[in-house]
């Protein structure tokens, strides 16, 4: 009797005990009373507004902070929406009013018009010569009928399980680095920092409840101790994020935890099946590791192709071909003759490259193709979701390479060598039982991506502590703030492909057509892929990396120097300078940038340098049954 | 006499059973009679390719697909839809680090040979 009664007491001490250290619904109930929390926030909100005589300034003023309170409440449940649902989260604190969502998963779809609702739109639109309550309202009110999507089952039954929470902590640190710190989506930059603080102390909770709920995979004491670190050093910085020491916090907190965290994904076995971050790497170690994310298939056709010696042959012909003007329809022109391997695979000396008959130019600068697989979108205007299909493209336009399909084939074929090298190539391709143009263009793109895979001093900085110019840093934080560049050219990658990475961006700059001003570049840009309002004169945002060696600048190549170019941007683009461009997506206002500061970001620019390798061209192109063909030279003619 | 007149049918029997094991059944597609001839042609191609890239990383787990017999199994379309999409999607590399390594091109082939093929 006394033993069952001592059994009976043991087992209820047990159940308590368990009851104490255990609270399996606690990060469930943290997410639940966090939303419940901002739902009532943003209903108080609109009741305030709807009270409103928005013609007086202090009620204006009054709208305003409390939008400010509710963005504050908002970064509480950042860590999870962001990650759950991208889509909805825009209409609770999107950037733009109209967004075109150029490449999403679905590759062959077109892209989607996403409209934007929330916080940020509302306190932009109070500084509207005339304010609108029943349009407030609305921004408003899209906001609280998103919610209901984070609150539906398909989203919240994800909390039930730990893989979630480390994918969207991911998700988490990648943003700290490329978008909380630079004002992506709060347009009063006084609340960056504020906003910043308030979060991190917001998501130390999420995981103190994250790991009572989940103590079979918790996260690591080391990731906690190091997280603390950061939520210290945040605290110390000063609230204006110009003052902000944006180097340091990435390198020495943000880099550190994502390494431990990605080390936590690899232990758990942890593989993302989500929308938002398919394109991320699980074995990469830093956010300036290039292989952080896929974004190009470069192998194309071999994509299946292991065995390293045939890829090794692939690339050799490649290379051959890609200074070989056989591809042109005259013999005179290669890849090499725009894509100067020499000059960083641009052509520095023009604005805009000839003509395939040299009568006059193209209406486009010729970008570089290093780091070009970290894109989306291919070309200037994204029409391109895949290199391969760019370089047909250019092989088979009129007024650039002005050959066909038929044409190349037959031509290269006609070549000994390079017929014995795609015949072998071919066996690796079972679904086609001929050369086809997708074999040559795809040995082409497998070659010049290896290019794309060297480091500047400043990811050998970030990645391996090295010494920095102490200019160049402060360039850099410049750049995440007061000079608004981070906001377009996000971190890693310094291009137009913000995180998760998972599409390519487009602006509307307002690039003029001459240096002086005179008028706007005639070019319609993206418009001319996907027509709409948001999209004349939108170009696709290029890589700052190895800035110092591509110019001319911008589409047109319109600008000769970074000086140029800085002075555009810090006048407000053409809409600055006085250039009718309603939709133009870059600030009109002055960026009243210092002679000192802009010195500063060019010492940044110059930082991303990448030390690549280049290679000496081939010393001869393969011979031809064709006689007339082999005076063909080695890059072509013109 | 005998002799000749049974190595004979032997012979012939043998040719015919190679014959039988040999020829490979042809796939039939589904394609819309809206379809125009050029597209139809350009589909078809598409479904050869799917096939042979089906045949040769997809059918070791997925269906038995031997001499003259064609067991794929019959996927559903909304089976085929989640395919595509997760295909395109980044696959579970634990089971499909074939289809992972496709080419979004090769997917594509072999999604539109799983779609229009003719299912008996």
């Amino acid at each position: 009797m006394k033993i069952l009664l001592v059994i009976l007491s043991l087992i209820i001490a047990a159940a308590c005990f368990s009851f104490i250290t255990r609270n399996p619904d606690g990060y469930r109930q943290l997410y639940n009373s966090r939303l419940a929390d901002f739902k009532s926030a943003q209903q108080q909100l609109l009741q305030q507004i709807r009270q409103a005589d928005l013609s007086q300034p202090d009620q204006r003023d009054a709208i305003r902070s409390t939008i400010h309170q509710n963005r504050q409440n908002l970064k509480t449940l950042d860590f999870w929406l962001r990650y759950f649902e991208p889509v909805a989260y825009r209409k609770l604190n999107g950037p733009l009013p109209v967004e075109w969502e150029t490449e999403v998963f679905e590759k062959f779809e077109p892209p989607y018009k996403r409209k934007g609702a929330g916080l940020t739109l509302a306190e932009l639109y109070l500084d509207e010569p005339v304010v609108r309550n029943d349009s407030l309202q609305a921004l408003i009110h899209e906001s609280i009928d998103s919610l209901a999507t984070f609150e539906a089952d398909s989203i919240t039954s994800q909390l039930g399980s730990f893989e979630h929470f480390f994918l969207a902590n991911r998700m988490f640190l990648l943003n700290l680095s490329g978008i909380y710190t630079t004002g992506f989506e709060c347009p009063d930059t006084t609340q960056i920092i504020p906003e910043l603080r308030s979060m991190l102390h917001a998501v130390k909770t999420i995981y103190t409840r994250y790991n009572e709920s989940f103590p079979q995979s918790p996260i690591s004491q080391e990731y906690l101790l190091q997280y603390d670190k950061l939520l210290t050093f945040a605290d110390q910085q000063p609230l204006a994020y110009s003052a902000f020491d944006h180097f340091g916090f990435i390198r020495d907190y943000v880099n550190p935890l994502f390494r431990l965290m990605q080390a936590q994904i690899r232990d758990h076995n942890i593989y993302s099946a989500n929308y938002n971050d398919y394109a991320l790497s699980n074995d990469c170690n830093s956010i300036f590791d290039k292989s952080l994310f896929i974004s190009q298939n470069t192998k194309g056709i071999f994509s299946l192709v292991e065995d390293p010696a045939v890829l090794s042959e692939i690339k050799k012909a490649g290379k051959l071909l890609f200074y070989d003007p056989i591809l042109s329809g005259n013999n005179k022109r290669s890849c090499a003759s725009c894509h100067k391997p020499t000059e960083y695979f641009t052509d520095t000396t023009l604005a805009t490259a000839l003509r395939f008959d040299g009568n006059g130019n193209l209406p486009r600068n010729t970008p570089s193709l290093i780091n070009s697989i970290f894109n989306h979108l291919s070309m200037l205007d994204g029409k391109h979701i895949s290199l391969q299909g760019q370089a047909r493209d250019v092989i088979q336009n009129p007024d650039e390479m002005n050959s066909t399909e038929q044409e190349v084939v037959k031509k290269v074929m006609s070549c000994a060598a390079y017929k014995t090298a795609f015949k072998k190539f071919v066996k690796y391709t079972p679904e086609e039982k001929t050369v086809s143009l997708s074999h040559i263009v795809s040995a082409i793109t497998y070659y010049y991506a290896d290019f794309s895979h060297y480091y500047s001093p400043f990811d050998d900085a970030m990645n391996n502590g090295r010494q920095i110019d102490p200019v160049a840093v402060r360039g850099f934080n410049l750049f995440m703030s007061k000079a608004q560049c981070a906001t377009c050219h996000f971190v890693p990658h310094f291009n137009g492909v913000k995180p998760p990475y998972i599409g390519s961006e487009f602006e509307v700059l307002g690039t003029p057509a001459d240096i002086q001003y005179k008028k706007l570049s005639e070019d319609k840009g993206r418009y001319g892929i996907n027509p709409a309002e948001e999209t004349l004169h939108a170009f696709r945002t290029g890589t700052v990396r190895n800035a110092a060696f591509t110019h001319p600048y911008m589409h047109n190549g319109v600008f000769r120097t970074l000086e140029e170019l800085i002075d555009f941007y810090d006048g407000g683009g053409g809409a600055g300078r006085g250039l009718n461009v309603p939709n133009q997506t870059l600030a009109s206002d002055s960026l009243k940038l210092s002679a000192q500061e802009k010195k500063e970001l060019i010492a940044f620019m110059q930082s991303l340098t990448e030390k690549i390798n280049f290679e000496m061209p081939p010393s001869g192109l393969p011979p031809s049954d064709n006689r007339l063909l082999n005076t063909r030279k080695v890059g072509g003619e013109y | 006499m005998q002799k000749t007149f049974l190595t004979i049918l032997l012979s012939i029997s043998c040719c015919l059973l190679f014959q039988q094991c040999f020829t490979e059944k042809k796939t039939a597609y589904d394609i819309p009679d809206h379809v125009t001839k050029i597209n139809r042609q350009l589909l078809l191609e598409k479904c050869e390719k799917g096939k042979v890239l089906y045949k040769l990383h997809c059918s070791g787990c997925h269906g038995i697909f031997t001499k003259g017999k064609d067991g794929i199994p019959n996927f559903t379309k909304i089976q085929i839809d989640n395919y595509h999409t997760t295909a395109l999607i980044g696959m579970d590399p634990k089971n499909h680090a074939v289809a992972k390594k496709m080419s979004s091109e090769q997917i594509d082939q072999v999604v539109t040979f799983l779609r229009l093929r003719k299912i008996n």
